[in-house]
Order: C-alpha cells, then structure tokens, then sequence
C-alpha cells in the first residue's frame, strides 16, 4: 500500500503513460465527467461513478468484428499498449467481473478479449463520492485500488500487476490510514441492495402481475439508455456495410428494449409489447441471471436511473413493485 | 479516445450529447449530463447518432451528370458549372427563374450564408425551407397574434405547469426529452389533456383524451373557448391590460355551444366542457403542439384560436404557461431566424422595407437587393412546371420524398433546366440531379443549431468528412467566388457568426465565445444580455396581444364513397423524415424497416385485411404498396401512413392543396382507398 498526494498523481499517471494507454475519469467542458484518455481535460477522480459506463473501455459502443476484400479478412489489431483503467468504482468492479465471466463463457469472446487482456484495471473508493461521500472499499476484483483519504490517496494493489505498478512509489503509509481503509470496509449494505434481493425474490416467487408492466411499459419511450448506460447490457447487433472495395461487419450495444430485438423473421415478436419487454429487462437482471449465474446481476451502480427519462430505472421499479407487492 | 461535445442532429429538442471517437471514427455517443434538456438521458435517435456518419453511401465527391449518368469530378468542374448553368438560366429566364432550397438540417451560419447568396450573389428572394412544410402555419399566425413565431417558453417550464393542453403533437415520439418530461410532470400532478386522435402515448395518461374528427381543431378550440366565456371562466384582467380585439372573439365563438362543436369534431358535449373547465381553472396553463395543428389547409386559422385560447385564460409570459410550438428540425428555428424564407432577411426583418434592404444591401456591399417577395418551396414546383421556374439548387432537402403529390413533383425536378443537390447521401432527389456536391454532416463541421426553445448552441468538429466532401459553408463560399462576389470570406464559421449578430437583432449578443457549453436563447439584444427563457412577460413582441378570429373549414379533400377513408400522415419514433440517415442507423431501420399504414380493426375486418397483409393504398393522386399494421391506434374511418419509405412513400399520396396564408400542405388529411393485394 502506497500513499500520493494530488500534487503527485500528474506525474504518477505520466509515468504509466510510458507502459499503457490511460484512461482516467476526466471533467469534461459542461461539468460532464467520462473515463477517456487524459489530455484534452483535466482528470476528475472526485464526484463517484462516472455516468457512461467504464466497460466500455473493453467493449466499446460500436467496434469492427472484421473486414473483409479482395485481400482477404482482416480482424482489428489489438491495442498497441495494454489499457490501464481508473474508474470504476467497487460496484463497477462487480459488474466488470460478471461481464468478464459471461464473455469467457463457452466461446470466449475475441473481440472483448483483445481490449481486457493485459489491461490494468483500477478502482476509486474512500471519501471520493458525490460530494465527499465515502465509496466502501472494493478490496478485489481489481488491479490497484485509489482509496481517497483526507485529501490524498492511498493506492492498494490487489494483484500482482497492481503490485509491481506500485512498487518504484515513495512513501509509506500511516497506521490510522490502514485502519480508516479496514474500518471502511465494513459498512453495511445500504437499503437498496435490500430492495434488490427483495424485488428478486418476489419476480421469482411470480408475485408480480401483468398489470404492473403494462404500468411500468406505458412509462417506457424506448430510449435504450438503461440497455447503453449498464455495465452489465451484453446485448449487441451486428451489422455489414458493404461498399465497392470491401464488406466491414461491425457490432454495436443493442437493446432489449426494441422490438426489433426479438421479433421473428415472420413479423411476430414473443416480446410484441412494452410491458413484456421492460418486464423481460428487469426479469433478465433479477430472476434468470441468478439462476445462471447465481447472482443478482444488477449491482446498483444507478446509471439506468440517471439516464431514464422517465424515471423507470431498475431501481426505481424495484421500489415501485416491492411497495405494491411486498 | 475523443469526447465532442455537439447537439444532435435530429428534433428541435436541442439535447447535447459528446461524439466519442477513437483514431478518426466514430464508435459512440454519451449523454451530457448537464444540459438542461437532455440531462443525462437521450432518445433512442440521440443514443444512435453516431451510426450513419462512416456509412459507405455517403458522397465523397462532386458527380456530374454526363450522357445521363452521375459521373465523378473534380471540385473546379463541380463548383465553376453551378455558377455558369445558374447564371445561364438567369440570362435567359430573369434572376428569378432560379430557386434555392436551404435546410433546416444545415447551421445558422449555413442558411444565412445560402440566403445571402441568393439574395447578394444571385438577386433573388427565391430563397426557402422545409419550414415551410412544417411550422410556416405557426410563423404566420403567431407574429400576427403574438409578433413572434417561436416557442414562447422554455421547455423547462413544463415542471411548472398546472396542466398541459397537447394537440396534434406525438411528443413522446417526435420530441422525446420534450415528452418524457411532460410524462414526469403528470406523475408529479400536473394535470393532461391530449387532443390527436390517435391513441399515442402521452394519450395513455392524460386526464383527458379528445379524439376529434381530423381538420377540426378550430371547431374544437372555438367550442373550448365558448365554454370558458359563456362560464366566465376568461381572465378578464388579462384580457383587458394585454390585448386586443376581444369582442370580435366572443362573437366569433358565442355560436361554438358545446353541441355544434361536438357535431364539428364528433366528440361528446361533456368532453368539450370538461377540457374547457379543466384549462380554464390552471393557475398555470401550457399548450404544447405541432403539426397536427400546423399542416392543415386551414393551420394558420388553428394557430390564431391556440393564441387566442391562452391569451383567453391570461397563460402568456409566466413560468408553467405559454403557447409551445415544438419545432421538428433540430434546427427549423435557425433556418427561419437566418431569413432562409422568400419574404424575410434574418431575424424575421421584411424584404418589403425599404430600410431593411438597404441597411441589408449596404452591408453586404451590393448595388441593391430585389424587393420581389420570392417563392415559398410549396408553389415552387407548380411555378416550375408553368415555365416561371427553371433551376433550383437544393441543400440538405429531399423533395422527392418529402414534398406532397410526388407524383407532380418528380416530374417537375425532372424537367427543370438545372437541378443542384448538396448533400451528404445519394437522396431521391440527388438522384434526379445535374450536378451533385458532397456536404460534411453535423460530426464534421462547426456551427450553430437554434433549438425549439429558441436555443443557440454550438455544434463542434468530431471527425474529417469523407473523401473531398466540404462543409455546407465552404461550398457556398467557394460558389459566391465564383460568381464574382468578394463579399463571402469568413476565416470560420465564428465569423460568419459576428456578421449575423451585426445584423439581426435577436441575435445582436451572439458570439462563439458566450455560448459554451449550453448556448443562450434569443432574444439576445447584445453582448451583455443573458438571453430570454421566456418571451412577452411584460408586453408582447407586437405591444398589445391580438386575438384573431377563425372561422372552421373542412378540409379541402374529404372521404368519399371512392376514396373512403381519411389518411393522416407523420413520422415514427425510429425514424427522421426521409430516412437518408436513420435507415442507414442499422438499430433504426431494424424497428421500422417498411412502409406500413395504421388502420382500425373495424376497417381491417370490413376490407378482410389482417395484420401485415400487403396492400394498395390509392388516391386520386396515386398508388402505392404498404403492409397492413392493425391497430386501435387510430380512430375508425382514419388511416395513418409515415412518409419516410421510398418504396411505399406516403407522400404519393397526400394532397398539394395549400394555407392560402403560410403556403403549407394539407399533411394531415386526404381521402384514399385501401384494397388488399393478393
């Protein structure tokens, strides 16, 4: 464990831009906050989670599969440098790993590989969140970890390439910081992680009726940013654009939201309606990724409640239906 | 990794977003998460604009038509041929034989610019846009009622408002940030009357949904008005410091009871009554609409009673209130603002004045301008198969698809002496072309877009255009050159930006510099002015406000036992317009990929048609082959049809019969017949 003073993290994340390429949250010309390349604007590690979701990184909106022409097929290369990502916070870190699992599943998925494989990933915790407020500590699921302390930041490494990063740091790192980081720890699960597992329970208790999607459908105007903004949305299209020289097939984040999403090549759609489909999301999410996976797969970052213009985000509909139905 | 903070290029909602792009591509978009329309969110256009801008049709270079065929040439051949066969026609036909069709999908300094060159460079005021076919109605009618054709508020102040009156507008489709947040605004209380036939989304929950017969909206609107009166519901002290001609308006509407109205629009009398109380007893009253209102034979007349209904109840010039226009182009406000209009210099300042053209022609360095109002798009084609018209130069616009009675109107731009098209895609209209020049789009260039809310905000640079491709602005420079003309050398489009500003009023305080990151609303005097969210809070633009009287008029073509039923016409939610950039957004055009046409399950057993049969829709103006979609969306009697499908287009359909007053089509009502295909 390492500590730098902000004074010191330009020259820090100077020194890793030698080895990978950076992406750090940035503060961007509107107040926005995004995780890019460092640069154009100046990092923005204070303020919590990031809007845009930082899984992007490794599986970006739109990405080519391949090209194809008279050449032959040619598949993207992969990055020159290794990527190091700062960002993501421990609920982030969560979903990074679940998403990880699903893209190593059977046939592991070569495209999002390219990108993760060799990157460093990094978490930001401690009193870094809205205004101040403390991030618990994500303690894994990362590289290195940024805990924010009385206006520095203590750097954990939590693998062995975190632990070489931060080997060539100065300093060492006082006693009540280690035990503030401890203490940290273990705060409690907050009220909505309780009225997750409880809108879990009750969608696979089938205690929730039609009626209420149809409800929550009506709400629904098929924007997809709940699908675009998740960490977790694996969901993609794919598409060809052909031209006199070559065939480019390229995917891009797609929707369960869209009718088009499922609709047969007979014109039918399982899926035909609002209801179902805001129903299918917040069921696929609850319910069936549990029993794959076991585990809920929504991990509360916020974002398709921040994005929502309609405010029928997943956690505002799991506090809509626990209300109404237990 | 680059983030561009831009505006989106589809509706007039204005929402900001950053392009994000990696190595010259781009690969995605992310919501700016604090702009006050879109505030983090997007619809699923926004969320996908980035989609088209690297597709493989786009134009690359200049073509020119050689032994009937589109050939490659080079930027000298393109530009020096626009310029000789544009000064030919006026040699021989007189400087009004040519047209120029700006877009409302090109900057403020784009339209200025293509407005200049007609009027400076080419002395003509044969200058239009597709405002015309959308909100004219509104311009017309609200700058006699109100002295100004824009949305009066801002749409933040839908938070405020006490009820929301919506009709002919598909918000949460067409303006989805404008919708969604009328959708909040209803679950925090604000009460909702939603007047469109079709059972659209926000219909679903409103207090009250009024069905009326299509083309009936004065009948529905005087009746709503003879409730307020005849219940001395009107607010009188409103009425009496702020406006004018009021008698006249209790005159017109004392014979609009509520049983001749419900006979007019075939809703119920009590529907009538309780929308009326329902408005009338809002402390703060807002009316939201748009083409349902404007694309009527008779839309300025609609315009005149939505004023007159909220100068009635005293709803102008606070929070929560106003008469909202929402403007469908992301920037059909700026097309108007910059005078890309046959009878308007920018900032709605008259050909017809003397002072103004020479103020406009002193400025410009140029001997005089024309004082001949010039040709509104819509009689454009019919001045062009009578011979007045003889080469039009089209930017950013596709008649082809878009005009009514494409029929007639492919004809005439096949006929013309000299067609021009700039765009960014091969449209229909390109296709028809002699000389084709291709634009940057909205990624690749700088600019402004004006927003419904009367919001100037700077697009920015993401990515290079394609192949030769140049921003709308270059080429107009570049064709002003040509021809002769020293007076179009900007450094940027910032520069060209300082001469609007040193000419338009309401754009006096504009400059680059004041308008990161979320841009100012006009009017803005000078450099020190903040902007105005809200228009005519103390006196209206005109003085006093004026009530205009409207008397109903059925629609020009109604049902008839040959053409049975009424087709209404529009957009989806997935696509824009024409679709030269959405159905080549691969997740747009997967939602929507065909024509299809609305009809009511009574209609759809009586002609035997299940969903997704594929029918023949006729008119007497032509016939085209659409997919059945069944639906209680729409009333019986009423079909519906989006116009953005080549194969199928609605448009063959629809009636070029005009507002005697803003020259707007008749959209929104013919009379066709449905027949199955076997």
């Amino acid at each position: 464990m390492k500590i730098i003073s902000d004074d010191r993290l330009g020259p820090f994340f100077d020194s890793l831009a030698q080895t990978w390429e950076l992406r750090l949250p940035i503060l961007l010309p509107d107040g926005s906050r995004v995780i890019s390349s460092p640069g154009d604007a100046p990092p923005a590690l204070l303020g919590g989670a990031v809007l845009s979701k930082p899984t992007a990184a490794f599986f970006p909106q739109q990405g080519t599969i391949f090209t194809t022409s008279k050449e032959g097929l040619k598949e993207p290369a992969a990055p020159e440098r290794p990527l190091f990502v700062l960002g993501f916070t421990p609920r982030d870190l969560a979903c990074l790993r679940f998403i990880d699992r699903f893209f190593a599943d059977g046939r592991s998925d070569d495209i999002y590989f390219r990108q993760r494989q060799h990157a460093v990933v990094a978490g930001l915790s401690g009193y870094c969140g809205p205004n101040g407020a403390l991030i618990p500590p994500a303690g894994g699921d990362c590289d290195l970890e940024f805990f924010r302390y009385e206006g520095n930041w203590l750097v954990i490494p939590q693998s062995e390439a975190g632990r070489s990063i931060i080997a060539a740091l100065p300093g060492s790192v006082p006693p009540e910081a280690v035990a503030l980081y401890r203490q940290a720890a273990l705060t409690p699960p907050d009220e909505n992680e309780r009225l997750l597992r409880r809108a879990s329970e009750l969608l696979r208790a089938n205690r929730v009726p039609d009626s209420f999607w149809g409800e929550i459908g009506d709400r629904c105007i098929a924007c997809t940013g709940c699908n675009l903004s998740c960490p977790t949305c694996t969901c993609f299209g794919v598409q060809d654009w052909r031209s006199a020289k070559q065939v480019e097939r390229s995917r891009m984040w797609d929707s369960c939201q869209l009718d088009g999403f499922m609709r047969e090549a007979s014109g039918h759609n399982p899926l035909g309606s609002e209801a179902l489909r805001t129903r299918r999301r917040i069921h696929h999410k609850l319910a069936a990724d549990p029993e794959k996976w076991g585990e809920i797969s929504c991990f509360l970052c916020g974002r398709c409640d921040v994005v929502c213009p309609t405010g029928i985000g997943i956690i505002a509909v799991s506090r809509e239906l626990v209300a109404r139905f237990g | 990794m680059k983030r561009t903070l831009t505006v989106c290029p589809y509706c007039g909602a204005g929402c900001m977003f950053y392009l994000v792009s990696d190595k010259g591509r781009l690969v995605g978009v992310e919501p700016s998460t604090t702009h006050p329309v879109s505030r983090g969110g997007l619809c699923v256009k926004g969320w996908n604009a980035y989609a088209f801008v690297h597709h493989p049709d786009r134009l690359t270079t200049p073509l020119l038509r050689r032994d009937g065929v589109l050939k490659p040439a080079s930027w000298d051949e393109a530009l020096n041929l626009v310029v000789q066969k544009l000064r030919a026609v006026q040699k021989k036909h007189g400087a009004d034989a040519v047209m120029f069709a700006s877009s409302a999908k090109a900057t403020n300094e784009e339209n200025y610019l293509l407005m200049k060159l007609a009027r400076a460079v080419f002395g003509t005021n044969n200058i239009d846009h597709c405002a015309r076919l959308c909100h004219s109605s509104t311009v017309t009618g609200l700058a006699e009622t109100f002295g100004s054709g824009a949305m009066t508020n801002s749409i933040s102040c839908i938070d405020q408002a006490d009820v929301i009156l919506v009709i002919g507008s598909n918000t949460t489709e067409q303006h989805p940030l404008i919708g969604s947040r009328i959708l909040n605004a209803v679950r925090n209380g604000t009460h909702l009357i939603v007047a469109d036939n079709r059972r659209i989304r926000l219909a679903r929950h409103a207090d009250l949904h009024l069905r009326h017969k299509n083309g009936s909206d004065v009948a529905l609107l005087n009746g709503i008005m003879h409730v307020i009166i005849a219940e001395e519901l009107e607010n009188r002290d409103f009425i009496t410091a702020r406006t004018e001609n009021f008698a006249a308006l209790a005159k017109t509407v004392a014979g609009w009871t509520p049983e001749r109205t419900a006979a007019a629009t075939g809703l119920e009398t009590g529907e009538i009554v309780t929308a009326a109380r329902l408005f009338a007893a809002a402390e703060r009253g807002m009316i939201v609409y748009s083409m349902g209102i404007t694309q009527h034979s008779h839309g300025v007349d609609n315009v005149r009673c939505i004023a007159a209904l909220a100068m009635l109840t005293g709803n102008v010039g606070r929070p929560g209130t106003g008469v909202n226009p929402l403007r469908g182009q992301n920037n059909v406000q700026g097309g108007c603002d910059m005078g890309a209009l046959p009878d308007l210099y920018s900032g709605y300042q008259k050909v017809s004045d003397p002072l103004m053209r020479e103020k406009f022609a002193h400025a410009w360095g140029v001997a005089q301008l024309s004082a001949t109002p010039g040709l509104p798009l819509t009689r454009a084609m019919d001045a062009a198969s009578a011979g007045q018209l003889q080469a039009m130069f089209i930017m950013g616009e596709n008649p082809a698809l878009s005009d009514p009675d494409l029929g007639h109107a492919r004809r005439v731009l096949e006929n013309l002496e000299l067609l021009v098209v700039q765009d960014i895609f091969m449209t229909e209209t390109a296709a028809l072309a002699d000389i084709v020049l291709p634009a940057a789009c909205y990624a690749e260039k700088e600019g402004t877009f004006t927003s419904t809310e009367r919001r100037i905000q700077r697009l920015s640079k993401a990515v290079e255009p394609p192949g030769v491709a140049r921003a709308d602005w270059e080429i107009i420079c570049a064709i002003a050159e040509r021809a002769g003309y020293q007076g179009m050398r900007y450094a940027d489009p910032a520069a060209i930006m300082d001469e609007i500003a040193a000419l338009t009023p309401i754009y006096g305080g504009i400059a680059y510099g004041r308008l990161d990151p979320h841009g100012l609303q006009w009017p803005c005097p000078d450099r020190s002015h903040p902007g105005t969210p809200l228009l005519h809070t103390e006196r209206f633009t005109r003085g006093t406000g004026r009530f205009s009287t409207a008397f109903h008029h059925l629609p020009a073509e109604l049902p008839d036992a040959q053409y049975p039923l009424v087709l209404t016409t529009g957009r989806t939610y997935f696509h824009w317009h024409t679709g030269s950039m959405t159905r080549r957004t691969h997740l747009l055009d997967r939602e929507e990929p065909s024509s299809f046409i609305e009809l009511h399950p009574d209609d759809a057993a009586r002609l035997g048609v299940r969903n997704r049969d594929l029918l023949l829709v006729s008119s007497r103006r032509g016939k085209v082959r659409t997919e059945a979609r069944v639906t209680d969306m729409v009333i019986p009697g009423v079909v519906f049809m989006p116009f953005h499908f080549a194969e199928g287009a609605a448009n063959t359909l629809t009636n070029n019969v005009l507002d005697p007053e803003s020259s707007i089509p008749e959209f929104k009502v013919c009379a066709v017949q449905v027949e199955k295909l076997p």
